[in-house]
């Protein structure tokens, strides 16, 4: 172990060591709703990926969703009404 | 890490921007384009938010500046610095280079051990444990845009930075929208 820790890369850039990486896998989980909520610590790898890869998806979705609200919203404004004026000011 | 706060504010002001240059390019859209409209002013401006720094920042923007017709879109939002964004590379270079050795670190940090001799059952799930890790992060190298050109830690940290962004970007539109909403019904 400690001669792969003291082993220089070649462009002389600072190594990355094991507990860096530890530290951004947990992070990444303390992101996820679902393994954050779970008492254990013990999570697999492939678990973590997948729960990130679904919020991801969920994400993506519920973009997606808002910018068709929105879209509907903005069509189906009264033209005349004061409320109108308001939003079409702020954004269109 | 820069506070959400701030965050938020700097997506919701480029997105107005991008959305008010969409409504004066052009006047009667369909519900279909201007839903379009409003999500790619949400994804450049979120990405744009990120000042060139992000991997999948820079893939946003330079995928949005190939069409002709959005590369205006995305020149407004980006503001003065636009040229040096759009210009700039997607894969990070030396940036990622270098943490192309500790993939071998991260293989580790895994928890898969490579038993020379075990019982096959052992051998069986680690090979499983192995392979299922492998296939999600081509599903996740898929779902970061930018993911192709990465290898497994400057994916982690990008996505990482991804999910905040992107959480900003629905905790903002879904206030608008809803804001917007209350506004049009009362």
């Amino acid at each position: 172990m400690s001669n792969r820790r003291s082993r220089q890369s070649t462009a002389g850039v600072s190594r990355i060591s094991d507990d860096q990486i530890i530290e951004l896998v947990s992070k990444l989980r303390q992101l996820l709703p679902e393994i954050r909520d779970r008492r254990s610590d013990k999570v697999s790898a492939s678990k973590v990926l997948q729960e990130t890869c679904n919020y991801i998806r969920s994400l993506h979705r519920e973009v997606d969703d808002l910018s068709e609200r929105l879209s509907q919203l903005l069509a189906t404004i009264d033209a005349d009404s004061a409320e109108a004026a308001i939003i079409r000011s702020l954004i269109m | 890490m820069r506070p959400p706060s701030s965050l938020k504010q700097e997506f919701l002001k480029k997105w107005i921007m991008g959305l008010q240059r969409c409504s004066t390019v052009k006047k009667n859209m369909s519900i279909l384009e201007r839903k379009k409209a409003i999500k790619l002013s949400a994804d450049v401006a979120m990405a744009s938010a990120r000042n060139g720094k992000t991997c999948w920042s820079r893939a946003i923007i330079a995928n949005a500046s190939k069409h002709g017709s959005d590369k205006h879109l995305v020149e407004k939002i980006l503001g003065p610095e636009s040229e040096r964004l759009i210009a700039k590379k997607v894969s990070t270079g030396a940036l990622c280079n270098n943490r192309i050795r500790s993939k071998k670190i991260l293989k580790r940090s895994w928890g898969i051990r490579r038993t020379r001799k075990c019982a096959p059952q052992v051998a069986l799930a680690s090979f499983i444990a192995k392979w299922l890790v492998r296939k999600r992060t081509k599903v996740l190298k898929s779902l970061i845009p930018g993911g192709e050109f990465m290898n497994e830690v400057c994916l982690i940290e990008e996505t990482l930075d991804y999910i905040i962004s992107l959480r900003a970007q629905v905790d903002v539109m879904r206030t608008l929208a809803s804001t917007s909403e209350i506004v049009n019904h009362n």
